[in-house]
């Protein structure tokens, strides 16, 4: 069949399918590493990879296996003492460290609070101490522990893995481990906290995970990620996920583009299709042709598309490197190439066959008379079909989540299905209304109309990926701005922690008067869960880490007349003060962890004391807003009487950090804790992954780009006959350009509208039910979506149209 | 020089084409003129000549040698702009596969025309045009939805719509059967006859040729006998 058409003939296509196979390439090879490197970022919440804790020393053959598997190691041990602080004895957190810790992170010193912080990877050295800011009074000074007298050199202002919660803290202070000894502190019988910190590949840890598991004693647990800070946790998931989202997006975009370029393909090949059969070469000989031609196609795009994938990782990781202030990890694994050529694959063939199948089921003289034949709509089904069940492939390949995946593909599906559906209708309502003369609008909108145009397909086709585009650019810009607020400038940066109930007014005075905005102030009530309806915890066997870290943690019981800030009651009713009864509201994700429902009880002991409370309310919790969050609110009359402190935050400005020694100095039992440090890390991480989001949106860019390219080519063999017809009937070249300007305007209009329409739904749905952040509708996605739509419609269409203004007439003699 | 008798004249016209084994002339040294009123019909065999006879004479495409006048215009060195500026509201055209907008219905279709020309009452004249092809009741059907006798009688009288001077027509029976291609040969010639418009036919058909006022031969993009 050496008449048949050669590859070239599917360059379209076969860009289409590269940019495909380079975004599933780059994306699994950059989400891997910026999984990993996001691990390494909650890893410094742990200060390493994964943390062994016991009150007991642990066994060598721990440490041994670690270092065998090639895992880093790292001791520290933690205790209780008192110090004398100004005649007074203060307790503190006593953590002694070796010359390796942190593993993972970093610290930060400082010698005044109103300075720049040092950043260090490495604890005190022998013979020193760092001291917390509400020890300010020791700093310079000797600090008596135990049998030994170390220097208080500077101020601990970050520690990486400082307690599982924001407000579960004592004074720290940090010692090198050398100097632990000569204290005297540890004895047998001691309430000590050993620790061992582990890092390396995430393989090692993996391998070692698994071989520590089965053999922890009694007393031995596994500190990772799910009992690190909440606040982090979730921002970690929500940019993770968006990330994924987002590359689905770019991704459906460069689908939409083998599918119009798929279907540009195959209308070309039609009448050359339907004379070869009719020279009576069979279907079978032709389907095993065209599917050995997209054979070659899948071939030469995933070489291509894999070499684009690799090379695009060097730009991404130059870009993140200045975030990141080290290499990212590599990627070893073969998973990013495989998966890029089976998504490649799956893409082209979904796409691609039921346009062969249907070419090639074609009976000849309707292709030669342009006749549309009943089968159309089986035809018809095919192509849909396939394209849904393409995707569907695609979304469970690609996404993790499976209730994003499902979103998505209902996104998708339904903004397939209704676009087409909806510019029929507009093309109709406008063909059937305004004035009566035909040219040119309702000229155009009955050329629109026709089915060999596929004008309608183009703008469905140009219109997915413009909305694509919108939910990758402004819908991003609208949830990182939304984030950015709950992070504002203006939130509170520092908790006042362990203040006692007589301070509380005091304090509050204080600050007002040096005009420093605080928060409520909220009690702490220190509880263990003893019972969840009348059956101890002990009987209860953790479904998950998360529930085992809960059942074992210590809480802060809080009570409060109003819903907190950002808290929002999803089961049950919030609290009511004056009822007096027992009440407690828990958060959702304890809940689902534990799996509480409204209605059960919940037993506490808070020294000898048991309190127990149903539960009235399940509350979500935006842990990221830095504001106090409480797993458990209760009503003020069952804890009132417990031994309680309070906590407030305050947003203290830098000329305000003078009055901070003043304030310790008064206040000397209360804690200062700046979590600035950690709000930046937070920002830092969304940052970093709206970076590597905008280097997707180049090929994004890319796809929209070819999508484009065959919107305007796609029906040029119908604009040059209407040219040609057009200039026998002796249209002047300004009908010609007014024609062509009228139609590219009038397509990137309704595609602008409906694109900006469908971004602000799935914003909406995606923003309030997927990332729990409220949407606020933006003028600018709609001037957006109408500029670039009819700009750039507009301009490529005039320029292609430019090409068949001067064609000869003489064509609609011929044709 | 022009002669005010005749609508077209064309002189020593040459039109080459460009092939892959080379130059390929279609037309060599055609010479004829056309008066005004005349019923010319060009014959001859498929691949003749005939059609690009025709196109050149209308100014459709450009020719490699010689002068052709058009209503008093050469159109030898003229653009396809000016080539149609030439021929607005004074040239027509019934093409053999109809060439209509699909789409839009028979009223629309021969409204576009006058409606190119600028002319304010198009739909006015449009009507009256399809009333002298019988197809009034048929005005507000999609054309796609017509026979094919019925879209060739909107197609001539989209042609008449402008009172061309001049109706050039390709093969205009060729698509229809023999019974259809009777009665819109029927059609054009009586509006001829009717407005005096100059017929310019291609046509292979001899009973059709026949009804002509002059026939010419083309054989071999050469014209044979007297022009």
């Amino acid at each position: 069949m050496s008449g048949l058409p050669k590859i070239q003939s599917y360059w379209l296509m076969l860009i289409a399918t590269v940019i495909t196979v380079a975004i599933v390439n780059t994306s699994q090879m950059i989400t891997q590493r910026i999984s990993l490197l996001l691990d390494r970022q909650a890893s410094e919440l742990l200060a390493a990879d994964l943390v062994l804790a016991s009150g007991d020393p642990f066994a060598d053959e721990y440490s041994q296996q670690a270092l065998k598997l090639g895992l880093r190691l790292s001791r520290t041990i933690s205790l209780r003492t008192a110090v004398f602080l100004e005649n007074d004895v203060q307790l503190v957190e006593l953590k002694a460290v070796d010359a390796l810790y942190p593993l993972r992170g970093h610290l930060e010193k400082t010698v005044d609070l109103s300075d720049d912080k040092t950043r260090v990877q490495v604890g005190p050295i022998a013979g020193e101490v760092w001291i917390d800011s509400q020890l300010l009074a020791l700093l310079g000074s000797d600090v008596a522990l135990g049998s030994s007298s170390l220097t208080a050199n500077w101020l601990l202002t970050y520690e990486p893995d400082r307690g599982g919660t924001l407000f579960n803290l004592a004074p720290r202070i940090l010692m090198n481990l050398a100097d632990l000894p000569a204290t005297g502190l540890v004895v047998p019988g001691s309430r000590v906290i050993y620790r061992l910190l582990f890092a390396g590949e995430q393989s090692q840890v993996s391998a070692f995970s698994t071989w520590l598991k089965p053999r922890l004693r009694e007393g031995e647990t596994i500190q990772d990620l799910e009992n690190a800070r909440p606040e982090m946790r979730r921002a970690l998931e929500r940019t993770r996920q968006f990330f994924a989202f987002s590359i689905v997006l770019t991704l459906v975009i460069a689908m939409v583009a083998i599918a119009i370029t798929a279907r540009y393909t195959a209308s070309r090949e039609a009448p050359k299709v339907a004379m070869l059969r009719a020279f009576g070469i069979s279907q079978s000989r032709l389907f095993r042709f065209y599917a050995w031609q997209l054979g070659k196609v899948w071939i030469i795009a995933t070489l291509i598309g894999i070499g684009v994938g690799w090379i695009s990782q060097f730009p991404l990781q130059w870009a993140l490197d200045g975030w990141f202030g080290k290499e990212l990890p590599p990627v070893t694994a073969l998973r990013p190439y495989l998966v890029a050529a089976v998504v490649g694959f799956i893409s082209l063939a979904g796409f691609s066959l039921p346009y062969l199948v249907n070419v090639i089921a074609t009976a000849p003289m309707q292709v030669f008379r342009h006749i549309s034949s009943p089968q159309s709509v089986r035809r018809n089904l095919l192509v849909s079909g396939s394209a849904i069940v393409t995707v569907f492939l695609v979304l469970i390949i690609l996404i993790q989540s499976s209730k994003l995946a499902i979103a998505t593909l209902a996104i998708i599906l339904v903004t397939a299905l209704l676009l087409p559906a909806i510019f029929s209708l507009m093309i109709n309502l406008l063909l059937y209304s305004g004035p009566r003369g035909f040219w040119m609008r309702q000229y155009l909108l009955s050329r629109l109309k026709t089915s060999t145009r596929g004008a309608v397909f183009v703008m469905s086709g140009f219109s997915l990926a413009l909305l694509a585009i919108l939910l990758i650019a402004v819908v991003k810009d609208e949830l990182l701005s939304s984030w950015q607020t709950q992070l504002a400038d203006d939130i509170p940066n520092y908790f006042l922690i362990n203040i006692p109930a007589g301070d509380i007014a005091g304090i509050r005075q204080f600050l007002k008067a040096r005009k420093v905005q605080s928060s409520l102030a909220y009690p702490l009530v220190r509880t263990r869960l003893t019972h969840i309806n009348d059956r101890s915890i002990k009987e209860i066997e953790a479904s998950s880490h998360n529930s085992a870290h809960l059942l074992n943690h210590t809480f802060n019981l809080s009570f409060a007349r109003d819903l907190p800030d950002d808290n929002a009651v999803v089961e049950g009713k919030w609290i009511d003060p004056d009822s007096g009864l027992a009440q407690m509201s828990v958060e959702k994700g304890m809940a689902e962890s534990l799996q509480l429902a409204v209605g059960d009880t919940l037993s506490f002991s808070v020294g000898s004391d048991v309190i127990k409370a149903p539960i009235t309310s399940i509350r979500s919790v935006l842990w990221e807003n830095f504001k106090p969050n409480f797993y458990l609110i209760a009503n003020r009359q069952l804890i009132e009487d417990l031994p309680q402190t309070w906590l407030l935050s305050a947003l203290i400005n830098d000329n305000q950090k003078h009055d901070l020694r003043q304030l310790l100095e008064r206040f000397p039992s209360v804690t200062l804790l700046d979590i600035t440090v950690l709000m930046a890390r937070v920002r830092g991480i969304m940052k970093r992954a709206s970076i590597a989001l905008e280097f997707f949106f180049l090929f994004a860019l890319a796809s929209a780009f070819i999508v484009l390219f065959a919107a305007v080519q796609t029906g040029r063999h119908e604009r040059q006959n209407e040219t040609a017809l057009l200039r026998a009937l002796s249209a002047r070249t300004s009908h010609l350009y007014q024609i062509n300007v009228f139609e590219f305007t009038l397509m990137g209009t309704l595609i602008g509208l409906f694109s900006a329409l469908f971004a602000s739904l799935s914003g909406w749905i995606i923003s309030v039910y997927f990332f729990q952040i409220d949407y606020h509708f933006s003028p600018a996605l709609w001037a957006y979506s109408l500029a670039s739509a009819i700009i750039v419609l507009t301009i490529a269409g005039t320029l292609v149209g430019r090409k068949v203004y001067n064609i000869s007439p003489m064509k609609i003699l011929r044709s | 020089m022009t002669d005010n008798n005749f609508c077209i004249s064309v002189q020593d016209v040459t039109k080459t084409v460009d092939t892959p084994d080379g130059e390929l002339d279609i037309l060599q040294n055609i010479s004829l003129k056309v008066r005004y009123q005349e019923a010319l019909v060009i014959k001859g065999a498929s691949g003749s000549g005939k059609t690009t006879l025709l196109g050149l004479m209308a100014g459709l495409d450009n020719i490699s040698s010689g002068e052709i006048i058009l209503l008093g215009q050469s159109i030898a060195d003229k653009t396809e702009e000016q080539r149609s500026g030439i021929r607005a509201g004074k040239v027509g055209f019934v093409f053999q596969s109809f060439q209509l907008v699909q789409g839009a219905t028979a009223l629309q279709n021969v409204m576009l025309p006058l409606e190119l020309g600028g002319d304010k009452n198009a739909a006015e004249i449009a009507l009256t045009s399809l009333q002298q092809v019988g197809l009034e009741t048929k005005k507000d059907i999609l054309v796609d939805l017509l026979s094919g006798g019925e879209q060739q009688r909107v197609s001539i009288a989209r042609a008449y719509a402008v009172r061309p001077q001049i109706l050039f027509a390709d093969e205009p029976t060729g698509n229809l059967d023999a019974k259809t291609g009777q009665q819109i040969a029927d059609l054009m010639f009586r509006l001829r006859d009717q407005s005096g418009t100059t017929l310019i036919l291609v046509t292979h058909e001899a009973e059709l040729a026949k009804r002509g006022d002059r026939q010419v031969l083309l054989e071999s993009g050469r014209l044979q006998g007297k022009s």
